[in-house]
């Protein structure tokens, strides 16, 4: 429905962004992950019509956005809470109401929902503050209750778990579901990569202004028991040993970088061992290579060229595969 | 000398002397027109100045800036080649009118009103323009959301052109002529009483331009505060 095509933008003749196509598919949660600095915000606020690129076009469902009248429907249909939103000098509340008036078509029922969407972030008890006197979580906060207000059909956020503590996290989740069962579109980013990985259904890499599509490797469904620290897991053949407070049904990663690769099994801290063979070798295009081994399941595994050609590995070579039970993540 | 004056000064404003309150009401409808007509035009092209990406946006602002520094004589000078009876407009037959003053007051209040305007807007936080823009917000109403984030500073654009305006002499003086009951101002009949000897009006009339300056700007400062929680 939102595409983006053949995006350049610079900055001081330096291209930030080069993007040749970004598609948000409707009612789903894509994350952009990416480290500060890598376009994410440039790339928000291009997608949400308030920033002009150097060069490409912006589609809404299949047509370009080119005239201003467009590019207005365009901005009424999507939305973006920056990643430090700006509210205007008056009350929480009187900032919702000022939005809807803005916005001028946001629906007869927009006003009456105006506690409903404070209350889904966690700011119901802010309604008759001040918006300049609130802290920086709870503005962000209200940003985002602003843009639910709106009712768009593309919610991007940006870095909207930055500020955030605990409880609005938890709120945040709770929207971003309710958001995704509405078939709401929403595009996040986050330089975080666990965030990333709990809230999205599709995951981006953007890195140096360029998006890559990340496979969520490695991951596997499971019931952690009750209890505390070290715990083993069944993570579909494997048997893995993690170590996490939480319990109950959760998803686990093992980092394609935090995996030790050997011909034989070595004596080591590593709690985690898995014997293998190597059933893919290919370049990832940033000079690395990704190993693919089969240890019952597939895993990925990221080595330099030069480990690779130490260890002669062929398609074929057994291995083993050594990962410490703190490298893996839990969500 | 200046005591006596004083005395005799608050005795024809308490009064309520003819003369004086009749030069007072010519100077407030003068300076009440030129300031409304100056920032009708000087604030929009302020505004297109400080908002908007144009070429020569530059060196329009670098006139308009200069246009502050503008001789109040030489201004009064241009005008009154202009509507004398031989100039482009003299057929209009406005010289020595208070519609005279009034243009040259505009020409020397618009810069002022621009400049400053142009000054305002561009202190804006950028993100007001993009949360009105990302709001969906038309065009216009994004302008509007940009006026009201800088509203106090747009107050005092409005209150520096009105004083400058109030108390200008040059200018009224040559495009008026200082003509009793019909051009006379309060700072052209100071000067007139003063080179007359006549310090006790002069001082009387000094107050009065005193007075209406406080008065206009208490009123606005009142209208400010109430613009100071739009919403709320």
């Amino acid at each position: 429905m939102l595409r983006a095509r053949d995006l350049r933008h610079r900055y001081g003749g330096r291209v930030v962004l080069d993007v040749p196509d970004f598609t948000l598919t409707p009612g789903t949660v894509t994350a952009l992950v990416g480290p500060n600095g890598s376009g994410k915000s440039t790339m928000l606020r291009i997608l949400a019509g308030v920033e002009p690129s150097d060069e490409g076009t912006l589609e809404l469902d299949g047509r370009p956005v080119r005239t201003p009248a467009e590019r207005r429907a365009m901005r009424r249909a999507v939305t973006l809470v920056e990643q430090h939103p700006l509210l205007f000098d008056m009350t929480v509340a009187a900032n919702l109401r000022d939005a809807v008036h803005l916005h001028g078509e946001a629906g007869a029922g927009a006003h009456a929902r105006i506690a409903e969407v404070l209350d889904a972030v966690g700011a119901g008890p802010l309604a008759d503050r001040r918006a300049r006197t609130l802290s920086g979580g709870e503005t962000q906060r209200v940003a985002i209750a602003r843009g639910l207000l709106l009712a768009p059909r593309v919610l991007l956020l940006d870095e909207p778990l930055s500020a955030a503590d605990r409880v609005a996290r938890d709120a945040l989740g709770g929207v971003l579901d309710r958001l995704r069962a509405a078939g709401t579109t929403v595009c996040f980013s986050s330089h975080q990569l666990e965030d990333a990985y709990r809230w999205s259904t599709r995951l981006f890499s953007l890195v140096e202004g360029r998006i890559d599509g990340v496979t969520p490797e490695n991951l596997f469904r499971v019931d952690l028991p009750p209890g505390r620290g070290s715990r083993t897991v069944q993570a579909g053949p494997l048997a893995l040993t993690v170590v996490t407070e939480r319990h109950g049904p959760a998803i686990v990663a093992i980092p394609p970088d935090d995996i030790l690769v050997s011909r034989k099994p070595i004596a080591s801290s590593a709690r985690n061992q898995f014997a293998g063979r190597v059933s893919a070798i290919a370049e990832d295009g940033r000079g690395r290579i990704r190993l693919v081994v089969d240890a019952g399941t597939d895993l990925v595994v990221r080595i330099t060229p030069a480990a690779l050609a130490e260890l002669g590995l062929q398609i074929g070579s057994p291995v083993v595969l050594s990962v410490k039970a703190m490298a893996v993540r839990v969500f | 000398m200046f005591a006596d004056g004083l005395r005799r000064a608050l005795t024809l404003i308490l009064r309520g002397d003819p003369e004086v309150l009749g030069i007072a009401a010519l100077s407030l409808r003068v300076a009440l027109v030129a300031t409304a007509l100056a920032c009708l035009v000087g604030i929009p092209v302020g505004f297109l100045l400080g908002t908007t990406r144009f070429r020569g946006r530059r060196t329009a602002l670098t006139v308009l800036n200069t246009m502050l520094a503008f001789p109040t004589v030489l201004v009064g000078l241009l005008v009154w080649l202009l509507l004398a009876r031989s100039g482009p407009l003299g057929e209009a037959g406005l010289l020595y009118t208070w519609w005279a003053i009034v243009l040259a007051e505009v020409l020397l209040a618009a810069p002022i009103a621009g400049a400053l305007t142009a000054a305002a807007v561009q202190g804006v936080d950028p993100r007001v323009r993009r949360t009105a823009l990302t709001l969906g917000a038309s065009p216009f109403r994004v302008h509007w959301v940009v006026a009201r984030e800088a509203r106090f500073a747009l107050f005092a654009s409005v209150v520096v052109a009105f004083g400058r305006v109030l108390a200008e002499v040059g200018a009224a003086m040559i495009v008026g002529g200082n003509i009793r009951h019909h051009t006379r101002t309060l700072t052209t009949a100071v000067a007139l009483a003063t080179s007359q000897g006549d310090f006790a009006l002069a001082i009387a009339l000094g107050l009065v331009l005193l007075a209406l300056a406080l008065t206009v700007n208490v009123l606005l400062h009142l209208l400010q505060g109430r613009g100071d929680a739009p919403g709320t």
